[in-house]
């Protein structure tokens, strides 16, 4: 038992230092706890001839404002998808630290107008060079419940006409809310690539004519289909690929055709699908074009691009095909032969589908290309391409959010329908009143059901085992990014979390303070008269019991 | 929220230094005795422990989901008494004169458990970006503990001595009894009556003070009497 009195400098002579050595980094590792934590998924980010696309940068770590409040770039917008507009999204790519947008909960449940103005802020985000970190968290009743009261607490400030002390009431029992995304920084994809896959659908060699020798098979006149795979849009998520499964369809049919029917086709048929199109500037056509050998491409009749023939938005439940040309195709020609045949097509297996042509010359100043066809009409190859969207500058094009599932099937069946028995009218030279894809080779829903998901070129070989099961000749190339100068280049993406802590403003803490100390000056205040309270007490006991007393109060009475 | 607010709740501890500081203790060196007397609480809480995983069925879905559970209460508060002999063990142990006795068993016992169930949680929480009300909460409920723990010491010590009027002898008991099975009487009642954790504070705050102040009438006639 120490009893000396200097015991307590004793102790931190000896013991203390030494625990405190081992117990200081121990704390300092028990980090705080974390709050509430969120999925987010950050802005695709990717560079397209030297133009960045998307925000470089990652992390946030700043104070989460409604879209109403923010006004520094020390604030980051934590808002909901459908009450962004156009105009706020571009304040807050020049002003703001951050932006943080909450996904709709079903985007089915949305109003038309609601979906157009979605796809057009889609289109607006993948147009500009973000310098503030954008994330998209998927519907969180957590994350809605923060968003509202953020929201609240605006309305709550600035609605009324309040008075000073009020607002500092207001601002020290508000509650803040801080934002973290620990996103590590963007590091360049050295080894980004585009995959190309190709195949050919050659005329079946035993069923050619006996005069003519199979060499001959190479001389026919080419038809080039394309199509282009989205793999990617705002964010990293995969869009309906319908034009993918309209192409799939068509050489599953075609395929069949060929080897059952006795007439050999008068051409050879091309199959061509890269990954991602209009975002990349279609640089997987391009590559194709400098790699092949061009014995393929010396007789081209011409060349059929699909470009977003479904809409996978939609507010208009008719259909509309259209065919884009960049020059008005003349009298006489295969494309003037097979728009007409087209129409004729879609006039007698579908009522309610318009097939209208549309002409946009090239613009070469334009740093990007509108349609795919241009790639080829560049190289003065005959070409169009099939789409449902009037205008190149159509948001569908690239927005990552479908709606109706049943209505995007249905659409698909009816223009593979459409353009197989045009280009199988086409190819076999027969009247466009015939009705080719019935019966044994009907189109069925089952058929192109698998080919909707279809996420990649590569991913798990699905579309090379479809290409090889039907084509000949398939071919699967890269275009690399050049590593000096590179055309295009993707971003490595870590998987992000989205935290967001409630906060007190530092007044608060000011004010609590304040607070505490009046508390502590309130006990000791207690704990120094409390030898008179004792006093009192003791004489209480002294009045009750009437016992006799010594008197003998120590001045230091103190009880606790 | 921050180290500031961190701050702020272990400045919410200052009573436990002033207690220590202007109660006499500091004059009497007993800064050592009050650590032994947090040995002895360490001891007293490991047995309880070692008690608590052999002989009790823990049933902790039931407890964590706030469910009160009246019986299972029962249970553990009737471990508390190895509270009570814990205080003895530190009165008969270490020795101090009068009041500062008292107090450095009480202070003692009260600081070891504020750094040993409060510590931990006000580092990582409190300092943490995340504000919650409930580290003041937890801060305040430790002054509270600090008056409540050294009325209970008064109350072992009266209980022990043989001198006390013999008609006080129950009324302490009682007192006793209620301080121990406090977690069942007061936390089943503030269960029932579901009230905020403001009022639950003022009124764990204001039960301390009844049982405080007759404890201190009681202690201060004997005192008086033996002349201390």
């Amino acid at each position: 038992m120490l009893n000396e009195p200097d015991s307590f400098s004793d102790m931190f002579r000896s013991g203390i230092p030494y625990i405190l050595l081992i117990a200081l980094p121990a704390l300092i590792c028990c980090s705080p706890v974390m709050a509430s934590e969120f999925e987010v998924m950050s802005m695709s980010k990717f560079d397209v001839n030297g133009q960045h696309f998307g925000s470089r940068v990652s992390s946030i770590s700043l104070e989460a404002r409604s879209l109403y409040s923010w006004n520094t770039s020390r604030h980051c917008v934590l808002t909901r998808l459908i009450n962004l507009s156009v105009n706020d999204f571009d304040k807050i790519r020049q002003g703001a630290g951050g932006l943080i947008v909450m996904l709709p909960r079903n985007i089915l449940e949305l109003d038309v107008e609601v979906k157009e103005h979605i796809t057009i802020l889609e289109q607006e985000m993948l147009a500009h060079t973000g310098t503030v970190p954008i994330y998209f968290a998927p519907f969180n009743i957590n994350l809605e419940t923060i968003i509202d009261d953020i929201t609240h607490t605006t309305f709550k400030a600035f609605s009324q006409n309040q008075t000073s002390v009020a607002q500092l009431i207001t601002s020290v029992s508000a509650n803040g809310y801080h934002a973290t995304v620990g996103g590590s920084s963007n590091v360049a994809n050295k080894n980004s690539k585009i995959p190309i896959i190709y195949g050919e659908l050659a005329p079946n060699q035993l069923l050619l004519k006996p005069n003519e020798n199979p060499v001959d098979g190479q001389k026919l006149p080419v038809i080039l289909i394309t199509a282009t795979l989205k793999t990617f849009g705002v964010f990293n998520e995969y869009p309906v690929n319908s034009d993918v499964t309209v192409l799939l369809a068509l050489v599953e049919m075609l395929s069949k055709l060929h080897s059952t029917t006795k007439m050999a086709p008068n051409y050879r048929l091309l199959f061509l699908i890269s990954d991602t199109g209009l975002l990349l500037n279609f640089q997987g056509s391009k590559k194709w074009l400098e790699i092949d050998d061009n014995s393929a491409l010396q007789n081209v009749e011409f060349v059929l691009c699909l470009d977003t023939i479904i809409e996978s938005i939609s507010s208009n439940p008719d259909m509309a095909i259209y065919m884009h040309v960049s020059k008005p195709p003349k009298e006489k020609t295969s494309i003037s032969h097979f728009f007409k045949l087209l129409k004729s097509s879609a006039e007698k297996f579908a009522y309610n589908i318009t097939v209208e042509g549309v002409h946009k010359k090239i613009n070469l100043a334009d740093t990007k290309l509108a349609w795919e066809h241009e790639r080829f009409s560049i190289k003065r190859y005959p070409s169009f391409t099939l789409s449902s969207l009037k205008s190149h500058r159509s948001p569908s094009r690239t927005t990552i959010f479908k709606d109706d599932e049943t209505r995007i099937l249905e659409h698909t069946l009816k223009a593979s329908r459409i353009i197989a028995e045009a280009l199988a009218s086409f190819l076999y030279k027969m009247e466009p009143t015939s009705s080719i894809f019935d019966g044994q080779f009907a189109i069925k829903e089952e058929n192109i059901l698998p080919y909707f998901g279809i996420k990649s070129v590569l991913h798990n070989n699905d579309v090379k085992d479809a290409f090889e099961k039907y084509l000949n000749n398939v071919k699967i190339i890269y275009d690399k990014a050049d590593s000096r100068d590179p055309d295009f280049m993707f971003y490595n993406e870590n998987d992000v979390k989205l935290n967001v802590y409630r906060v007190k403003p530092a007044i608060f803490d000011i004010f609590l303070t304040i607070l505490i100390g009046f508390y502590l000056l309130i006990v000791f205040l207690g704990i120094q008269y409390f030898p008179l309270f004792y006093n009192i007490v003791s004489k209480l006991t002294r009045d009750e019991t009437s016992q006799q007393t010594n008197g003998h109060y120590t001045e230091r009475l103190k009880y606790k | 929220m921050t180290l500031y607010h961190f701050g702020n709740c272990v400045a919410l501890l200052m009573p436990y230094y002033f207690t220590y500081k202007y109660s006499g203790l500091s004059e009497y060196g007993a800064f050592w005795k009050c650590v032994q007397a947090g040995g002895i609480y360490i001891f007293t809480q490991l047995c309880k422990m070692l008690v608590l995983a052999t002989f009790f069925y823990s049933d902790t879905s039931s407890t964590g989901n706030g469910e009160f559970n009246f019986f299972a209460e029962i249970f553990r508060c009737s471990v508390d008494i190895a509270d009570l002999l814990g205080f003895a063990l530190i009165l008969s142990r270490i020795p101090g004169k009068g009041h500062s006795k008292l107090i450095t068993a009480g202070l003692g016992w009260a600081t070891a458990e504020v750094i040993l169930s409060r510590g931990i949680m006000l580092w990582v929480g409190a300092r943490g970006t995340e504000f919650s009300w409930i580290y003041i909460l937890k801060c305040l409920e430790s002054n509270v503990m600090l008056v409540q723990h050294i009325s209970t010491a008064t109350l072992i010590w009266l209980f022990t001595r043989h001198d006390l009027n013999k008609a006080l002898k129950p009324l302490v008991s009682v007192l006793l009894a209620v301080t121990v099975f406090k977690g069942v009487w007061l936390e089943g009642l503030l269960h029932i009556l579901t009230i905020g954790p403001w009022l639950t504070i003022a009124v764990k705050a204001l039960v301390a003070a009844i049982i405080g102040f007759c404890t201190l009438h009681i202690y201060s006639g004997l005192a008086q009497q033996i002349g201390i």
